[in-house]
Parts: structure tokens; C-alpha cells; sequence
């Protein structure tokens, strides 16, 4: 492909990408008259007022990116105490049971799981878990798990088994090994399982929706839709505009921080499946 | 035996979470649960599946729905190639790119949804505004049946391929460079490259990413939740969200059931369908 | 210290599904002796290591460590160290800690630590590469660095898997000395797997000859090249190859290449085909009514030369046709 042609190409994915998040940028910035105004008057109208009244708004917006991340940290370290000793048993068997849980995994991977969110709401009830940041990771560690555990036993196959084995016969526990040995050699793959497990948790939306009802607990999805719903901002967009903005700033700086992590860890679940 | 201790937690909790909620769905597609029984379980027996194949916005539903996937899922694909190509050859700023154009796919949906709301606003988006530039009268995006399965479709083209174009770039990358060049000294054009070696290695890829994406793209829900409601008139509407509204708004909880499992059990037909599709074409070949 | 230990193999059996891998092995080898096993690739050498490490299970048969069955003892607790083909060192480690991991988490004071670890630095002449990765590490290096680790685990028994097979040829030859230097000196018995028998004659005391997960032979290489127990031992062991002769009694005569020498009258009538150079010496190829034949000389044959090539009658080794073994005395070697 010819220089010029590739150039126009990439442009175009760029503004197609980036395009929709920049105009979001653009409104969150401007005031509503100016707004209203249509294009043409970009000499005045610039005000940081849609910020204000987001960060001011009761509860203010930080407590939201403060849930999803709390939700988000604790859901991903329960995902990978859960599927890194599963990944790794899984990986050492051969035979029936692994066909069995590999597959069962796969399908579990690719299910709706919006499909789920009735009962385990009752499920929540219930056991009176409805209204915990805490409880809401159990629900997000369960969705996550089958991609998790798929992703870390492809890590671990990856690994030359001497390796395990020279550590067996210096007399290493299972604990040592992992400790020492296959998890530091996994790292990257630790990391970038890590982070898609994140990633959903700070996006999860059905879920949230319907266990958290109290307002200084919603995490970010649902207070996106809530704001959508409510009056309480005005029309046009431009608080709501402001509201995307700040919740978009930390997953673009944990792209641009990790981009190598996430499509290493994309890239391995491609070839295992 | 240890190594079953040690799946056994990870076990556990995918039984309690993927596992109990379809048995749980099973039993209350029996039951009565709404207002009118004062939210205690009453059997029904069989009822709830009567009404859900009478149900025309039951069926309505899966048609829509089936539609978006299909259209969603068949725009990506080709998208997302063309992006996976592009992505794949070497240019300088070839890894900024990349993570920039990943940025759709890591948003979360609701934050997309509002955003693509605003846009297609009438009569204050800048999409209305390039309309009235071009002296044309506002288009309704969102108020209009015909027009707002097509903005859900964009909006999810444009969250989902990225994710599509990643797949495909790391399949790519699978195919050995030599491969082209012994093609090329047998003199076939990059064109034919690309339909006799590119497309025939990257079928895998292809597939695995056709079956994430169509699983998702059938259980789609944030988006159309928060972009359109379901409407105008239900014309967007998801079985997913058939369901939501039917438990949360409604408070059918049986019948909210019922809708799932129904929707769950035509996911499985098409899975069985697809697979059995998959292995005649395996025979075929 | 170690103390001195001897092993012994009883009817080792290792099957997967229907196929026997390793089909009853019986095997002694003495405290400080060093045994290679020798055999083609998929012979089930390396399984044999593995079983004895524990590693791969055990279906049938006993292992004695020093005389204590520890057949099915876990492979941590057996006192067992390997050097593995790949040398499995780990990546993310340096030399150092490579060597200390182990001895520390078996509890062995830092002291002690210090002490073996700069004993075994010297021993290897590793001192300068303490703080290297193995990424930095030259093939002959990693070698080292695994014999090291091997060394510091105080093993009752040494294996080694293929510890040359990722070396050029000429640096196999140099450290081939050093290497039995280093197993001799130890008081644990080592045994040594390689498909190379210049590697297996230059470092081990004895032999055994493995094929299709049958013991063949073992014995000293003098004694496995002058008197081979059966036709395979007699093919696989000796370069160039032994000559093998049908017989019309359901017999082969087998008779090494430079035991044939150029006759009058009897013999075989031959035809030079081609020729190989080895310096000191030179292999014809040569054609006959039973075969090609090869035969090692100095002498002056020119290609196409016809001539009769007979032997003593000392140098021929006799096997039945139809089961490979040897006929006659299997007497020690002259």
C-alpha cells in the first residue's frame, strides 16, 4: 500500500475511534446556549460549569469512579485466587475431565450472561447482599472466571514443563513452585487476565443495576444510565457530556498504560480458542 | 485427586453462578410471580410457556434481535479485517494507533451509549448539525423505527470492532511471512494473496470471533438499555431487554423467567444448529 | 555429606494404554559409577530416567535407592537430582539465585548456603557469572550452571537426560572429560542418557543398550563392541556399522569393517563402489553377492577394482537370523 493511501486510512480510523469521544470533549466544554447555538459560534461559549455541577452533583461523580474501582481491584484479585490454582490443575490433567470443564468453560465464556442477572438478584436478596460493593464482586468473579481460567491454563501449557519438574526434585511444594517459579515466568499473563477481568467490572452493567439501589454505592455503569434518566441535568448534553468524559479519563490512562498487557491477553485467548 | 481440590472453589462458584440461576429459571417458569399474586410463587403449571408462544413481542424481539447480531456482527468482521489488516503492516506510530483505536472497545457501554445519544440527537446533534449545514430538515434518529435499529447498530460497529480487529491481528500474525513471499515469486498479486492464503489461514480466528461477538451481540442489553429504552414502540427492543422490563418494570417474575429461559433455549438451537452446519462443512471440504 | 548409595532397577514396567514403553528393566548401578543408557530416539531411555525420578509413574516393578524401595515415594523425597536436556534452568533468575532457591527453601542456613554455593562456583569455574541470566548464558555455560544446581541438591543419585544433545559437536568433545571428572568424583551413582555412543564410551563406566523399551545389553563398551548380545547391540554399536552376512543356515555373520582383510583365494568376491576419506584411514563401500559391504583400510583400491576379502575366524559374530541373538560363547571379551 502506497504511503498517502495508508496515511488517509489510518486518519480515518482515528477520527471513526476517537471522533465520538472528542465531540463529547467539545460538548462537555461548551455552554448550552452555545450549544443550542449549533456550529458556527465557537468564539465564546467555553465554560468548565458542566464539570462543576457533575463534580458537585450529590452524590459527586468521583464516588462512582471510586466504587468501580473498588469493585473493580476486589473483583479481579478474587477472579485470580480463584482460577489461578483451577487454570493450573487444569493444565496438568489430561483426558476426560479437562475435555469436559475446557468445554463447559468455553460455553460459560460466550454466554449472555445478562441472562442471569434475575436469579442471582434473588440469590442477593436472599442472602441479603443486595446494596454491598463487596458482595458485587462475587457475581462479577463468577462471569469472569471461565475467560480467567481459560486464558491462564493456555499460560501455564505454555511453560515447559521441565521447568516444574527440575523444581520438583529440588523438593519445592506446589506453593513454592507457583510462588517462584510459574507465576513470576506468567506474569504477563497474570497481568493482562488482570486487567480484562478490571475492565469488566468497571463496565458491568445489568448486575449493578439491580443489586445496588442506594445512590453513593452505584458504580459507573449504572450511574451513566441513571444520569441518562434523571432531569436532574440539564438538556443538552452538556453535563451528561462532562459525565463521560471524567469516566472515560481512567480506562483511556489504563489503555495507554497497559496496551501491550491487554493485546497480549486478547491475543492468547484467540489461540487457545 | 489434588488437583480436583483444587479447581474445586473455581468449580463451585461457576455452579453457583452459571449453573443454579437456569435451574432457578426452570422452576419459576412455573410459577406465578407478579403484583397480581402479590409477589408470592403460585404454580401455574405450563402457562407461562403458553403465553410466551402467543407472546408477539416475545417473537417480535427475537427478530429484532437476531437482526442486530446478524447486521452487527457481519459489519464488524469485515471492518474489523480491514482494520487488522492495516494494523498489521509496518509503520511508524503503528502501537499508538493501536491502543487509541482499542479505546471504544474498554469504554464501558453505558458512558458509549449516552455519548452516541447525544449524537444522534435531533435537533441539537452534530450529526443533525452536518444535516442542517447541508440545508436538510433534522432527522429523527432515535424517534424513528427504521432509523433506530440502525443507530444501535452503528453504535455497537463502533464499540465492538476494535475488540474483532485485535482477534484478527493476532491471527495474522500467526501467518508465516514466507508464506507471501514464495507466493508472490509464483507471481500472485497481493488481491490474490489476500483471498488464497490470508483468508483460508485466518478462518479460525474468523470463527472465534464470529461466535464471541454473535453470543454477545444476542445478549445485547446496555447498549439498547440506555442509547434507545427498547423504543421507539419496542422497535429496538432485545430479548434481553424484554426480559429486564418484565421483571424489574412489570414485576412478572415469572414470566420474566420464562422469557429467558426461552430466549436461552433458541440460543442453544442455534449454537446445535451452527455446530451441526460447522461439521458438514468440515465433511463437505 | 552423601552417603554412598547404589541402584537398583527389578522388572521396571511403564505402560501407556496398550503399549509397553518400558518392558521389564533390570539395571544395578554402583555408588560412584557412572552408567549411560544408550539407544535410538523413542527407545524409552529417557522414561527410564523419568520413572526413577519419579516424575512418570511407575506400572510395575521396584526401584532401591541404597537398598530402601522408594518406588512410590514422591519424587521430592527421593534425593534425586536431574540435569535435563533443555538444562530447564530458570529464566528469570540469576546464576546465583538459580543455585541458592532451592537450598533455601529446603532451610539450609545462609551460612551453609554461602559456603556450598562458593564451593560449587569453583568446582564449575562460574565465579564471574554469578549475576548473568541464563538468556546470557553460552550453551556450555547453562551446562554448567545446571550440573551446579544438580550438585547442590547433595543427590543419593545423578541423572542426566541428554545433557550434551543442545552443544556443538566440537564443545561436546571438550567437555566430555570434564563431565566424567565430575560424576567420578561424586560418591552418587549417575546415570547418563544419550542417543551418542562417542559420548556414552567416553564418559560412562558401563553401558546398557535400550531398545524399544527392552534392556539389550550392559556391559563395559569393550565389551559390548566385541561381543555384542545381539544383532541390534551389534548394528548400533561400532562406526562405521558392522557388516552383516546372511547365511544360508538361518544365520548372519557379522564382522566389523576393519577386520576384513584382502585374500587370494576364498573369501568374498567384491567390487569397490566408492570411497571415504578418514584421514588415518579410508572406508570403501563395497559391492557383493550379499550385499554392500564396508570395509576400513589403508590400503590403495582404486573404484571399479575387483578383489576377495576374507576374515579370522576370531572376529566373526554369529546371531541367529530369526531372533537376533547371539550364538556361540558370550564369553568375556579376548
Amino acid at each position: 500500500m502506497r504511503g498517502g493511501t495508508r496515511t488517509a486510512l489510518v486518519a480515518l480510523l482515528l477520527l471513526w475511534s476517537l471522533g465520538p469521544m472528542l465531540w463529547q470533549l467539545y460538548t462537555s466544554l461548551r455552554t448550552p446556549e452555545a450549544l443550542l447555538a449549533g456550529a458556527g459560534g465557537l468564539a465564546g461559549g467555553w465554560t468548565l460549569a458542566n464539570y462543576g455541577a457533575v463534580l458537585g452533583g450529590d452524590p459527586p461523580f468521583w464516588r462512582y469512579l471510586l466504587n468501580s474501582t473498588v469493585v473493580g481491584a476486589l473483583s479481579t484479585l478474587l477472579t485470580l485466587a480463584l482460577a489461578i490454582p483451577c487454570a493450573y490443575a487444569l493444565s496438568r490433567r489430561r483426558g476426560l475431565l479437562r475435555l469436559l470443564v475446557g468445554g463447559g468453560l468455553l460455553a460459560a465464556a460466550v454466554f449472555p450472561y445478562v441472562l442471569l442477572f434475575l436469579a442471582l438478584l434473588q440469590v442477593a436478596r436472599q442472602l441479603g447482599l443486595a446494596n454491598s460493593l463487596l458482595a458485587l464482586c462475587l457475581p462479577y468473579a463468577g462471569l469472569q472466571l471461565p475467560l480467567a481460567v481459560l486464558l491462564l491454563q493456555a499460560a501455564f501449557a505454555e511453560l515447559p514443563p521441565e521447568l516444574e519438574e527440575s523444581a520438583v526434585l529440588e523438593g519445592f511444594s506446589l506453593w513454592q513452585r507457583l510462588r517462584w517459579i510459574l507465576l513470576p515466568l506468567m506474569g504477563p499473563a497474570v497481568v493482562s487476565t488482570g486487567l480484562l477481568v478490571f475492565l469488566f467490572s468497571w463496565n458491568e452493567f445489568p448486575i449493578a443495576l439491580t443489586w445496588i439501589s442506594r445512590s453513593e454505592l452505584l458504580t459507573l455503569a449504572p450511574a451513566m444510565a441513571r444520569i441518562a434518566g434523571s432531569s436532574v441535568y440539564t438538556v443538552p448534553y452538556g453535563a451528561f457530556a462532562a459525565a463521560t468524559v471524567l469516566g472515560s479519563v481512567p480506562l483511556l490512562a489504563l489503555l495507554l498504560l497497559f496496551q501491550r498487557q491487554i493485546v497480549a491477553g486478547l491475543t492468547q485467548g484467540a489461540i487457545k480458542g | 485427586m489434588s488437583s480436583l481440590l483444587l479447581m474445586a472453589p473455581a468449580l463451585l462458584l461457576l455452579l453457583a453462578v452459571f449453573v443454579w440461576p437456569l435451574l432457578d429459571y426452570a422452576w419459576l417458569s412455573l410459577q406465578a410471580q407478579s403484583v397480581f399474586t402479590g409477589l408470592e410463587t403460585v404454580p401455574v403449571g405450563a402457562a407461562n410457556w403458553q403465553r410466551l408462544l402467543a407472546d408477539g413481542r416475545f417473537w417480535q424481539d427475537a427478530g429484532q434481535t437476531l437482526r442486530f447480531a446478524l447486521v452487527s456482527v457481519a459489519l464488524e468482521l469485515v471492518a474489523g479485517l480491514a482494520i487488522a489488516l492495516l494494523l498489521h503492516q509496518r509503520w511508524r506510530g503503528r502501537g499508538t494507533v493501536r491502543s487509541l483505536a482499542l479505546l471504544p472497545w474498554a469504554l464501558p457501554t453505558t458512558v458509549m451509549a449516552l455519548g452516541w445519544r447525544w449524537i444522534f440527537n435531533d435537533p441539537h446533534g452534530p450529526l443533525n448539525g452536518v444535516v442542517q449545514s447541508l440545508g436538510l430538515a433534522t432527522v429523527p434518529f432515535l424517534a424513528s423505527p427504521d432509523l433506530a435499529w440502525v443507530a444501535t447498530v452503528v453504535a455497537d460497529v463502533w464499540k465492538t470492532t476494535p475488540f474483532v480487529a485485535l482477534l484478527l491481528l493476532a491471527g495474522l500474525q500467526m501467518i508465516p511471512a514466507d508464506l507471501y513471499e514464495a507466493f508472490a515469486l509464483e507471481g500472485g498479486t497481493p488481491w490474490q494473496g489476500l483471498r488464497r492464503i490470508t483468508l483460508p489461514l485466518l478462518r479460525p480466528y474468523i470463527f472465534i470471533a464470529a461466535l464471541f461477538r454473535l453470543a454477545q451481540a444476542l445478549g445485547v442489553f446496555d447498549l439498547i438499555a440506555v442509547l434507545t429504552g427498547g423504543g421507539p414502540a419496542s422497535s429496538t427492543e432485545s430479548l434481553a431487554v424484554y426480559a429486564y422490563l418484565n421483571a424489574m418494570r412489570f414485576l412478572d417474575f415469572g414470566y420474566s423467567a420464562t422469557v429467558m429461559l426461552g430466549m436461552f433455549l433458541l440460543l442453544l438451537l442455534g449454537a446445535a444448529a451452527l455446530l451441526l452446519w460447522r461439521r458438514q462443512a468440515e465433511v463437505g471440504a | 555429606m552423601t552417603k554412598t548409595a547404589s541402584l537398583r532397577l527389578e522388572g521396571l514396567c511403564r505402560r501407556i494404554g496398550e503399549r509397553a514403553i518400558l518392558d521389564g528393566i533390570n539395571l544395578e548401578v554402583a555408588a560412584g559409577e557412572c552408567l549411560a543408557l544408550l539407544g535410538p530416539s523413542g527407545c524409552g531411555k529417557s522414561t527410564v530416567l523419568r520413572v526413577i525420578a519419579g516424575l512418570d509413574p511407575c506400572d510395575e516393578g521396584r526401584i532401591l535407592l541404597d537398598g530402601r524401595d522408594i518406588t512410590h515415594r514422591p519424587p521430592a523425597r527421593r534425593r534425586v537430582a536431574m540435569v535435563f536436556q533443555s538444562y530447564a534452568l530458570y529464566p528469570h533468575l540469576s546464576v546465583e539465585r538459580n543455585l541458592t532457591l532451592g537450598m533455601e527453601l529446603r532451610g539450609v542456613p545462609p551460612e551453609q548456603r554461602e559456603q556450598e554455593l562458593a564451593a560449587v562456583l569453583e568446582l564449575l569455574q562460574l565465579g564471574g557469572l554469578r549475576r548473568r541470566r541464563p538468556a546470557q548464558l553460552s550453551g556450555g555455560q547453562r551446562q554448567r550452571v545446571a550440573l551446579a544446581r544438580a550438585l547442590l541438591r547433595k543427590p543419593q543419585l545423578m541423572l542426566l537426560d541428554e545433557p550434551m544433545s543442545n552443544l556443538d559437536a566440537q564443545l561436546r568433545e571438550e567437555l566430555r572429560p570434564q563431565l566424567r571428572a565430575i560424576l567420578s568424583g561424586g560418591r552418587a551413582p549417575a546415570i547418563h542418557v544419550t542417543h551418542d555412543q562417542q559420548e556414552a564410551m567416553g564418559i560412562a563406566d558401563r553401558i546398557a543398550v535400550l531398545h524399544d523399551g527392552r534392556l539389550q545389553q550392559c556391559g563395559t563398551p569393550r565389551e559390548l563392541y566385541h561381543h555384542p548380545a545381539n544383532l541390534f547391540v551389534a548394528g548400533f554399536i561400532g562406526r562405521p556399522q558392522i557388516n552383516l552376512l546372511p547365511q544360508d543356515d538361518g544365520t548372519v555373520v557379522g564382522i566389523r569393517p576393519e577386520h576384513l582383510v584382502a585374500v587370494d583365494s576364498g573369501g568374498v568376491p567384491v567390487r569397490v563402489r566408492s570411497r571415504e576419506w578418514h584421514g588415518a584411514s579410508q572406508q570403501l563401500l563395497l559391492e557383493s553377492a550379499q550385499g554392500p559391504l564396508r570395509w576400513t583400510c589403508d590400503g590403495n583400491q582404486e573404484i571399479g577394482e575387483e578383489l576377495r576379502l576374507g576374515w579370522e575366524p576370531r572376529h566373526e559374530h554369529r546371531f541367529r537370523e530369526a531372533s537376533g541373538e547371539r550364538l556361540g560363547s558370550p564369553g568375556r571379551h579376548a
